[in-house]
């Protein structure tokens, strides 16, 4: 059953992203005379990447990068498939599903590097000197502000499930989380939730099919939706791309729970055989480097390690020292992310529990 | 003693170090080969552990759910092979159909699934064209709806079993290198150690006298004493054939003396006066030829017993003085050139010094005879002196002297300054001989304007003299 589905989705994943290449594509021609190509595939928004990749520029002006956008499970596919019949996929490999990319590597996909940048890296985030975390990403509730009234906001998982239980009515199908069908973050986030606590998520879990959650392929759509009013409640989204959008939108605020905050550093990976590996190296040596880390704190990702929270964000003063932080290891526990069996089992407890209620009228228009 | 053919022949002490030292590498290549082997065992054995529990673990999480089987691959087992930090992790689960159930499909155990297996039993392999250790399991299901052996098989690359086997390997490579090192410096000290009584042995004989012919007397380890004996063996029989070479010399000398008298008397007798002139030359020639000839003799006689008195007399306390003077009556004959002015001078002191008088007073006769032979012009002095430490004799004369390049040779046998006076020359040697019996020497010192001094030293007396 699961071959099928795999023979099924696999063909049309990569046909689509065939198609939706050249739409995902952008292309950083290099400030100077052009020395070399770099190839990111990526599934980090373009503009969360746009600063760095330009101030990578102004260190490597001969190196023109060209840019191009999936989703995390397109591109496992694509990256997977280019590994298969060994024609690697691009020069440096960025996703926010780092089982994702440790299966990769675990096949034997990944190019070691080793530098004095790479070094620095936390343990948790490196694997073989393949994989690496470059990235501090809570998974944060957001919710509107003109909705969601000051006493009802939720900082724990389980004031949240208790809060949809309360005021169902209130709630139904203004609750928007990841469709774990679609994104890799959205499946290791649940993953990672039901492997933190179980009977909490089990909870959580009903409440949000009982206010009839609405699942989306990505971050982006439900930021939209909670910041225009159509949904009051975010779960589960990246901080960083929360932060952001709280950013923009005054009425949009983030909360860092408070009984446990996953954290996911997003993942960089070197194909093996790469034709520009030594590019796709340096990309990775000026992400993990000082400055690299630096531009991201203010430009992209806004959370770090070792800083506090940033301002405005509604959680502990410093996530780490508080020890709520459960960073998701980057190691081969994440196999069992990827396991198959798993995977189908768990979105299909999934779905039945979420997807199979009614869409909410709002999402028909 | 050194001996000098043996120049390419390597020292003992060489060929025990080569030896010791290949046998010590040999030693430690085989120790750093077991450590190795030891260490690759401890590795495996200790991943392995690691690798069955992993396949167990996820044995146990096969579960019929509804008429399926099903599996939950627990997270723990993957936290537990990911103990072996940067290994990369296979598995397969196999249903009871022999379809694989999840994990990766073209994973093989290198034995038939249903072999008889010990779960324990890890075997090698190679999966993804790198070497890897593979574990598997077996779990039967008797359910009614699935009924049968599912299997579970896990790989593991062997990075972080290679890196502890290399660790370990290192470490016990650096003992054993230690280990090497301390028994190389201990054997080459024990070496130095025992061939130290070699040395001892070679510096007591090289440091020997060439005239001391008595047995060594060296302690020396047990092993040495057939070459010590051999030593003393060849000594012995060298002393012998000395000592009959030197009774020889004597006996000739003395033989001679009897048959040399009756031909002084008979020439005596001949007469000159009955003799034309060239007759009377003649004459005279042979009267001082057979003259040499008396005193050459004497000579040997008189060279003969000062050596084997060296050898057997006990040396005694005597005074330097009054043999000096027996010796200065002796040596000046009645019939001295009147013209010459001889004189003999001592100190009141009367040093004293351990020697045989016989010996000594023939050495002091020797040297004055020379003087008078070959040196006095018009004066002889000798004189009897002692500083702190030595007594000597000095033998003054006003003649031409030796220059200082032959003084090394004047105390050598049958040599003399003026070759064409046909000396014997055996007087400087027998002084020689005798000074050096006594631990003294026999020196010159050069020609000034009071003229050529042959000086005696010997080293003074200071105990009691009876």
């Amino acid at each position: 059953m699961i071959r099928t589905f795999l023979a099924i989705i696999i063909p049309v994943l990569i046909g689509t992203a065939a198609l939706a290449a050249e739409d995902n594509k952008t292309r950083f021609p290099a400030p100077q005379t052009e020395a070399g190509r770099l190839t990111i595939y990526s599934t980090t928004d373009l503009a969360a990447m746009k600063p760095l990749i330009e101030d990578f520029q102004k260190a490597s002006p001969d190196v023109a990068i060209d840019y191009i956008e999936y989703l995390t499970n397109e591109l496992n596919a694509l990256a997977s498939e280019a590994c298969r019949k060994e024609e690697p996929l691009g020069d440096l490999l960025l996703s926010s599903s780092v089982d994702q990319l440790l299966k990769l590597a675990n096949d034997g996909c990944a190019e070691a590097h080793t530098s004095l940048e790479t070094a620095r890296v936390a343990d948790w985030a490196n694997w073989r000197d393949e994989v690496f975390g470059f990235t501090y990403e809570p998974a944060v509730f957001v919710y509107n502000t003109r909705l969601v009234p000051p006493a009802e906001v939720p900082r724990t998982h389980v004031e949240l499930a208790d809060l949809l239980r309360e005021r169902l009515e209130y709630y139904r199908g203004r609750v928007g989380t990841y469709d774990i069908r679609l994104s890799g973050i959205g499946y290791l986030l649940a993953f990672n939730d039901a492997r933190q606590t179980t009977t909490v998520f089990g909870r959580l879990l009903e409440s949000m099919a009982r206010a009839s959650a609405v699942a989306r392929c990505c971050t982006g759509e439900i930021l939209e939706e909670v910041a225009k009013g159509n949904l009051y409640i975010g779960y589960n989204m990246l901080g960083s791309y929360a932060y952001e959008a709280a950013l923009r939108h005054p009425d949009l605020r983030v909360v860092v729970p408070r009984d446990y905050t996953l954290v996911l550093s997003r993942g960089a990976l070197i194909p093996k055989g790469a034709k520009g590996a030594d590019l796709g190296a340096r990309f990775l040596d000026y992400l993990l480097s000082e400055r690299g880390q630096s531009i991201a704190r203010t430009n992209a990702f806004y959370f770090t390690e070792t800083g506090g929270l940033p301002p405005d964000v509604d959680g502990p003063q410093n996530l780490k020292e508080s020890g709520i932080a459960q960073p998701i290891r980057i190691g081969p526990a994440l196999l069992a992310v990827q396991d198959r069996a798993q995977r189908q089992r768990f979105i299909e407890d999934w779905s039945q529990s979420l997807i199979e209620l009614n869409s909410p009228a709002w999402t028909r228009e | 003693m050194r001996p000098e053919t043996g120049r390419n022949e390597p020292s003992l002490f060489a060929r025990l170090a080569r030896r010791i030292s290949v046998v010590l590498g040999i030693g430690a290549a085989l120790l750093v080969t077991a450590a190795w082997y030891y260490a690759e065992t401890a590795a495996n054995k200790a991943y392995d552990r690691l690798l069955v529990g992993a396949a167990l673990q996820m044995a146990e999480s096969l579960s019929v759910e509804d008429g399926t089987l099903t599996v939950r691959l627990p997270t723990s087992a993957f936290e537990l092979l990911g103990l072996a930090e940067r290994d990369r992790i296979f598995y397969r689960v196999i249903d009871t159909h022999g379809q694989t159930l999840t994990g990766y499909d073209d994973l093989q155990s290198p034995t038939p699934l249903d072999a008889d297996n010990d779960v324990s039993s890890v075997e090698e392999g190679i999966y993804k064209g790198e070497p890897v250790r593979i574990a598997r399991a077996t779990r039967v299901l008797a359910d009614p709806a699935v009924s049968g052996q599912a299997y579970v098989i896990v790989a593991q690359t062997n990075e972080a079993r290679s890196a502890l086997t290399r660790e370990l390997t290192l470490r016990a490579t650096i003992l054993v290198f230690i280990m090497s090192l301390l028994a190389f410096v201990g054997a080459m000290f024990a070496i130095r150690y025992a061939l130290q009584p070699v040395e001892r042995l070679g510096a007591a004989v090289r440091r020997r006298d060439p005239h001391d012919l008595t047995p060594v007397s060296v302690d020396v380890p047990r092993e040495l004493d057939p070459f010590v004996g051999s030593i003393n063996h060849f000594m012995g029989r060298l002393n012998e054939r000395v000592d009959l070479l030197q009774r020889f010399i004597a006996d000739a000398a003395h033989q001679i003396r009897t048959p040399l008298t009756a031909l002084s008397a008979q020439i005596d007798l001949l007469g000159a006066d009955k003799l034309d002139k060239a007759g009377r030359q003649h004459y005279e020639r042979v009267r001082e030829r057979t003259g040499e000839l008396a005193r050459l003799t004497n000579q040997l006689l008189s060279h003969a017993m000062v050596i084997h008195r060296a050898d057997s007399v006990q040396l005694e306390p005597i005074s330097l003085v009054d043999v000096a003077r027996r010796a200065y009556r002796a040596a000046i004959p009645v019939t001295v050139d009147p013209d010459i002015v001889i004189s003999f001078e001592a100190p009141d002191d009367r040093p004293f010094v351990l020697g045989d008088a016989v010996s000594l007073r023939e050495a002091i006769v020797n040297v004055i005879d020379n003087a008078l032979r070959h040196g006095a012009d018009q004066r002889l002095e000798v004189r009897v002196g002692a500083n702190a430490e030595q007594a000597f004799v000095e033998v003054e004369d006003d003649g031409p002297g030796i220059p200082p390049e032959g003084w090394e040779k004047a105390t050598q046998r049958f040599a003399t300054s003026k070759s064409h006076e046909g000396s014997s020359g055996l007087g400087f040697a027998i002084a020689q001989e005798v000074a050096s019996a006594h631990g003294g020497t026999l020196s010159f010192r050069a020609r000034d304007e009071r003229g050529f001094t042959v000086v005696l030293t010997l080293p003074l007396y200071k105990g009691d003299a009876r």
